[in-house]
């Protein structure tokens, strides 16, 4: 690797966004990433984006994954997608804030509030970002191309546990979801017991944290 | 991988023409093709037209522009281009179709710009994808879709 050694004082804090319909599990996935990021010696923050509420930032915060210091809430007070992609200042302060409190953070994970399948963020506030969606949210949604699906740097298939129970066949809603995306990344996960986590923080580090 | 962050300057800015220039000749510029609507991010990996993988992060006040000149070493450099911006041009029959043009461009969010009294939509995908989605005002004839030549036409004889 040839790598300038000032890098790591000068790089700002890479800036990673999760989207996706409302309980699709994108806290459960914080939740997984957290320590897995921090065993892998990643000096993380978080901002939770919720509507009226700190409810997911709270719950973050008394989970004792990470100091309850480096967890920002930002309420939305309105359709979630408006302060990720319409107007993203709220949460570019907020993570611009918690670069100034923990000067050499290298990573902000931003949670979206649940919105619908036409969720994007913005570049200007994220330089990567997954869609998240689960098999219990029915098996087509891949098939309805919807922009956050499509357009996401990575799209997450969620509690692949609870295919056989909601009549999904996994395989191939992993296969049309690969075709929308013409071959970009998708992942599937299983938060409940960890299951594909390793492989998210991998792409994380090579495409995100620029580690490998 | 190669880790460069910030940006050097711009590759037309005398001094850094001229070293451009001399590298050049011992056949040492890189060029890193960044597609058009990639353009905006601030952190991203890619590989130049020689085959180094970048590993590439700007400042947060900073924009990558095409020309800009990310890394200058003795014997190589490397300089950011961007692919041409696709672009879809519209023109609204009269006022009443330009509102309901307008409003559907703005509902979907796209990024458009104006050109007189044409609407152009800064394509970020597949333009049938885009079309999709006013099928009904171009087929009733409300929207009509410009190929270029239209367009200088337009800007000729208004």
């Amino acid at each position: 690797m040839n790598m300038r050694e000032s890098l790591t004082t000068t790089a700002p804090a890479a800036r990673f966004g999760i989207g996706g319909p409302v309980g699709s599990g994108k806290t459960a996935l914080v939740e997984r990433l957290i320590p897995a990021l921090l065993e892998r010696g990643v000096d993380l923050a978080v901002i939770t984006n919720d509507l009226v509420t700190a409810e997911d930032a709270e719950r973050l915060r008394r989970s004792g994954l990470i100091d309850p210091e480096r967890v920002s809430a930002v309420e939305a007070g309105a359709c979630p997608h408006t302060i990720i992609r319409e107007d993203p200042t709220l949460n570019i302060e907020a993570a611009d804030a918690l670069e100034r409190r923990f000067p050499g953070v290298e990573l902000i994970l931003l949670e979206s509030g649940g919105d619908n399948l036409a969720s994007t963020f913005s570049l200007d506030l994220t330089d990567f970002w997954i869609f998240v969606i689960d098999v219990s949210g029915g098996d087509d949604i891949p098939r309805k191309r919807g922009p956050g699906v499509l357009k996401a740097d990575a799209l997450v298939i969620n509690k692949t546990d609870l295919a056989p129970h909601v009549g999904v066949d996994l395989a191939r809603m992993e296969e049309e979801a690969c075709a929308v995306r013409g071959g970009r990344p998708v992942l599937m996960t299983d938060c409940r017991h960890g299951h594909g986590i390793d492989a998210l923080v991998e792409l994380i580090e090579t495409r995100v944290l620029f580690r490998r | 991988m190669l880790r460069i962050h910030g940006i050097i300057g711009a590759s037309d800015a005398p001094d850094l023409h001229a070293a451009l220039h001399r590298l050049e000749h011992r056949d040492g510029v890189e060029y890193l093709f960044v597609p058009a609507h990639e353009a905006g991010r601030k952190r991203f990996r890619l590989t130049t037209d020689r085959g180094t993988d970048c590993a590439v992060s700007i400042d947060r006040d900073q924009a990558l522009f095409d020309g800009a000149v990310l890394l200058l070493e003795e014997d190589r450099a490397i300089v950011a281009r961007f692919g041409a911006q696709e672009i879809w041009r519209l023109k609204a029959r009269d006022g009443a179709a330009a509102l309901q043009l307008g409003w559907q461009a703005g509902n979907l969010h796209w990024r458009v710009r104006f050109d007189g009294t044409v609407l152009e939509v800064l394509l970020d995908g597949d333009r049938g994808a885009y079309r999709a989605r006013i099928t009904e005002l171009i087929e009733s004839g409300l929207v009509e879709e410009l190929s270029d030549d239209a367009r200088e036409e337009l800007r000729r004889h208004g």
